[in-house]
């Protein structure tokens, strides 16, 4: 029986285009039902599958990369082209790297984390995760959430409606009581309208040259509709204003603004201009309470965040390696634990109580010092003799071979028993260990 | 005695400066704003006993000077900020009122406040405690409306002039900013009020007169003014950077009145022998 190890295969923006990558994605009983298959294959112990918009990857518990191979080339042929394959360390290492959203189209986003946990609550309710994938994603899980509150990699906004968020927030703190106005039926602003709706602002008014488009799209943004004659009087109504018509100029001017800010005492307004050519009048800005931005100061935003991001990363890099080797290594303990604990603890107890025996009789004739180099001294005879021992078993463990570990208990009398689990999930995890080499 | 203490005290404020401007510039750090309040705290109670110790040692003499003032007014303006707390989550706050609070502490820390002179039993009236305590918290009051009016103009910079830089993640949002100055601007004046009657009662049984045109009574009066105005102002619309520039100058007007009344001999009858020789007279 050969090796079981951890492979990876799977495509991504990076590697695939939208078209591609569209047909292998799978969601709902579509999904549990190749798990189930993949599971089903032979040699196959654990599958996982993260599929969402970007990304379609298969991991896989199993003594061969074939059958998450499979899983892509049995349904869509062209998939071959654009796979890659990665195990071990640097399957490990990929699967981290994803829910901390550094392999993301945009480094940082929210979203990821979720979807990788949902298709671990996929994988785990179709009995196609279990023990391995369990510790390996709640790893990832954590790693992710490390990343998350060390590093300001989630910091700042990624695209024009977030920035309009973020702006609208440092300005109102929140929109209880306020009311956002909508000009025009450019795409940007009912975008920006919809993303505001997170401020809880109290009304969404809108307003727009033609009525048609602009009825429709108070129904789409769930606001009031008003004419578009009216929009002086708005200004003065509304505290955010998110202008974008595809008129060829200023449709809100200076002096526009100046009389809704007599109207409205002076309370803040923002007014974000989405429109190109802008729609409002820049000079607007240096009215005081006024604070105006057009879509050039929102992209400026956008590309500071990812410039604040790509220095963010490297840190949160470094926190993914610390995490992957430190499973890794982890994973190669625990393999050979229950039998190198027990047989350690043994060990231990005879050199203890040969210690103990010699310092009955001679222990008078030393002092405190002498009394305690026979003590280390029997320490160190234990450490340099299971030295080799140690390091084999671990070895061995970490390939998946269990007859070693079988030997050694045999060979110094050991039960197979794990008399004493370290952790709590310690035990389970070695019962199915122990099952599983039963089955090889 | 009581310097010593006060001298501990002023560590504390120290390391609660350095917790609340390491947190401004690491806000991802939570605890250091936690370990700031919490140093803070102890700074407080360890300068209430220094105040204490002081009252024993002087009979309460060494609060007639401008250095007894200040270390008055420096522990309202910190208690006054615990409370704060209590009520509105402002971490970054800390990092504006903190820094204040040590620098003007640093002078008193150094040189004993000897054996100050009492003041003569004539001005001890009922009223003057009152009086003292009031104007104190007042100020205070006033202290930390500046603060959080400077972390207003600061914000506002960075809104209008679109840099979306560090401050203006770290800073709160100018609507809360904006009513914080107004809440602080009318509970200082609320405070100031009950200073000034309390004072105008002392100076009526002390002075004989409620109004004397004594330096300290006029530039009193013109701060009571300005912030009763800043009051008013609100409800005619007034917000945002006018207001805090107002607040600004209250507060400039204030801190500078308090300290060249007390440094220029025998401006005021607020100091020296409180007027008790000449016809009328008062303390501050």
């Amino acid at each position: 029986m050969s090796a079981r190890e951890i492979f990876l295969v799977g495509l991504s923006h990076k590697s695939a285009p939208i078209e591609v990558r569209e047909r292998v994605a799978l969601s709902g009983e579509a999904l549990k039902g190749a798990l189930g298959e993949l599971k089903r294959m032979d040699g196959v112990r654990e599958a996982l599958v993260v599929s969402t918009c970007n990304r379609v990857e298969v991991f896989v518990q199993a003594n061969g990369v074939e059958p998450a191979r499979l899983f892509f080339t049995s349904r869509v042929a062209e998939a071959a082209d654009h796979l890659y394959v990665k195990s071990g360390v640097e399957a490990i290492r990929h699967l981290f790297r994803v829910s901390a959203s550094l392999d993301s189209m945009v480094v940082g986003e929210q979203q990821i984390l979720g979807q990788v946990k949902e298709a671990y609550g996929v994988a785990s309710a179709a009995q196609a995760a279990g023990s391995y994938f369990s510790r390996l994603c709640n790893r990832a899980f954590a790693t992710a959430k490390r990343v998350r509150t060390e590093t300001d990699i989630g910091r700042g906004a990624t695209s024009m409606s977030q920035v309009a968020v973020e702006l609208v927030e440092k300005i109102f703190g929140n929109l209880k009581g306020r009311a956002i106005l909508l000009a025009g039926a450019g795409k940007m602003g009912a975008l920006s309208a919809k993303a505001l709706a997170v401020l809880g602002a109290d009304r969404i008014l809108v307003t727009n040259r033609s009525p048609e488009r602009g009825l429709a799209l108070a129904e789409q943004v769930n606001g009031n509709f008003r004419a578009w004659e009216e929009l002086q009087h708005l200004l003065a109504e509304a505290d955010v204003v998110i202008v974008s018509t595809g008129a060829p100029s200023y449709v809100v001017t200076r002096e526009m603004i100046e009389k809704a800010m007599k109207a409205r005492r002076h309370r803040s307004l923002c007014l974000i201009d989405l429109a190109v050519p802008r729609n409002v009048d820049p000079a607007c800005a240096d009215l005081s309470d006024v604070y105006a931005y057009d879509v050039d100061d929102m992209e400026k935003a956008v590309e500071a965040t990812h410039e604040a991001r790509r220095g963010e990363a490297l840190r949160a890099e470094a926190i993914v390696e610390t995490e992957v080797l430190a499973f890794a290594k982890e994973r190669e303990t625990r393999a050979a634990l229950p039998i190198l604990a027990q047989l350690r603890r043994r060990a231990e107890e005879i050199a203890r109580a040969e210690a103990q025996r010699t310092l009955a009789q001679v222990g008078s004739k030393l002092d405190e010092k002498g009394r305690r180099s026979v003590e280390a001294m029997a320490q160190a005879i234990v450490n340099k003799l299971l030295h080799g021992p140690t390091a084999r078993l671990k070895q061995a463990a970490s390939s998946g071979d269990g007859s070693l570990a079988g030997a050694a208990a045999e060979l110094f009398g050991i039960e197979g028993e794990a008399p004493r689990p370290q952790s709590r999930d310690e035990a389970p995890a070695a019962a199915s260990r122990a099952a599983a080499s039963e089955r090889t | 005695m009581s310097v010593v203490i006060l001298r501990i005290a002023a560590v504390l404020y120290a390391g609660a400066t350095a917790a609340y401007i390491v947190h401004f510039a690491r806000p991802r750090h939570t605890r250091l704003a936690t370990a700031g309040a919490a140093l803070l705290g102890a700074a407080f109670l360890v300068h209430a006993i220094a105040i204490g110790v002081g009252c024993s040692e002087f009979g309460g003499a060494e609060f007639f000077s401008l250095r007894g003032g200040l270390v008055l007014m420096v522990w309202l303006a910190a208690g006054a900020y615990l409370l704060l707390l209590r009520f509105y989550h402002l971490p970054t706050l800390g990092a504006f009122i903190t820094p204040f609070i040590v620098v003007v502490l640093v002078p008193a820390l150094f040189g004993s406040p000897g054996h100050p002179e009492l003041p003569p039993d004539a001005v001890r009236h009922p009223t003057l405690t009152i009086h003292i305590l009031s104007a104190g918290l007042g100020v205070a009051l006033f202290g930390i409306a500046f603060g959080v009016a400077i972390m207003y103009l600061l914000q506002e910079r960075e809104v209008k002039g679109k840099k979306f830089g560090a401050l203006f993640s770290r800073l709160p949002s100018l609507d809360a900013l904006d009513r914080m100055v107004q809440r602080l601007v009318r509970a200082g004046f609320v405070v100031y009020t009950v200073a000034l009657v309390a004072g105008t009662i002392t100076a009526t049984s002390v002075w004989k007169s409620a109004w004397s045109w004594d330096p300290q009574q006029i530039v009193s009066m013109v701060v009571w003014i300005l912030y009763g105005a800043l009051v008013q102002l609100r409800h005619s619309g007034w917000h945002g950077r006018r207001y805090a520039l107002l607040t600004l100058a209250g507060f400039v007007l204030v801190l500078g009145s308090m300290v060249s009344l007390k440094v220029v001999p025998g401006v005021t009858r607020h100091t020296g022998d409180y007027g008790t020789n000449a016809p009328a007279g008062g303390p501050q």
